[in-house]
């Protein structure tokens, strides 16, 4: 494809589908960073705390989501 | 939910709790689920599969590669993988730099969580939509049990890797409805 049609092509690309998509498939990826990043972390001696404050949210909810069951 | 499925469906259902174990994965999911239904040899999932070309192991084996394929892309679908290409962000190239340092797999599991003891794995929400879905469509075809046909069927109707990876494979949801109930009928949405 040369440049000029993948231009065209991508500037007509409204459907919001794709963006949505590409929103949707972002958070994904990015839950599953923060997974391995956590559980990471944990296993170096890290506190709930420590990990909450690299994150910027409570305490309270990296642990519920992550903490043990 | 569980005490109208047939035999069968329950067969699959329990097959995809051991996938998901012998994975190490942290919930059942609807890929689990997929893999179950290939190692189906009775019931009548397995004879539609058959009858659309999955009747080898060759090409199970394929089905199974591109599952594979799709967790080495964090789980995400070609589709969703081309979506954030459009967004500059190359999901291959991440999971190849987290995996360099934290390991083949890292990447590949659950949602959230630490690893939960064996035999207390849940359904994964896509997995539980799965099984609503073939609910759905058991009732809307007026079959008062809902079979291992409904799950397949139902893993087609749900976008994601597992229909994705079906489709690459000639098995889709109109195709499927064809070999099920015959030709000529309208495809439900």
């Amino acid at each position: 494809m040369t440049e000029a049609t993948d231009l065209a092509e991508r500037a007509g690309d409204r459907d919001p589908r794709v963006g949505l998509r590409a929103v949707a498939a972002l958070r994904r990826l990015l839950e599953q960073l923060e997974s391995v990043q956590v559980r990471s972390a944990r296993n170096q001696g890290w506190s709930w705390q420590e990990i909450a404050a690299e994150l910027g949210v409570s305490r309270q909810a990296v642990h519920k989501k992550y903490g043990r069951h | 939910m569980f005490e109208r499925f047939t035999k069968d469906a329950r067969a699959v259902v329990q097959g995809a709790v051991e996938h998901a174990e012998g994975a190490g994965a942290r919930s059942v999911d609807a890929e689990h689920l997929l893999l179950s239904l290939l190692d189906r040899e009775a019931g009548r999932a397995s004879f539609a599969l058959a009858a659309l070309g999955l009747g080898s192991a060759g090409r199970r084996e394929s089905v199974r590669g591109a599952l594979a394929g799709a967790r080495r892309r964090a789980g995400l679908s070609r589709a969703e993988t081309d979506a954030l290409a459009g967004l500059g962000i190359d999901a291959t190239e991440i999971v190849a730099r987290v995996e360099e340092v934290h390991g083949v797999g890292a990447m590949s599991g659950g949602r959230a969580g630490g690893a939960r003891r064996p035999g207390h794995r849940g359904l994964g929400r896509d997995a539980r939509e799965i099984l609503e879905k073939a609910l759905r469509t058991a009732a809307a075809r007026r079959d008062r049990h809902i079979g291992d046909e409904h799950l397949l069927l139902a893993l087609t109707l749900r976008p994601g890797v597992p229909a994705e990876v079906l489709a690459d494979h000639g098995i889709t949801h109109g195709s499927l409805t064809r070999v099920l109930y015959g030709g000529g009928e309208a495809e439900a949405g």
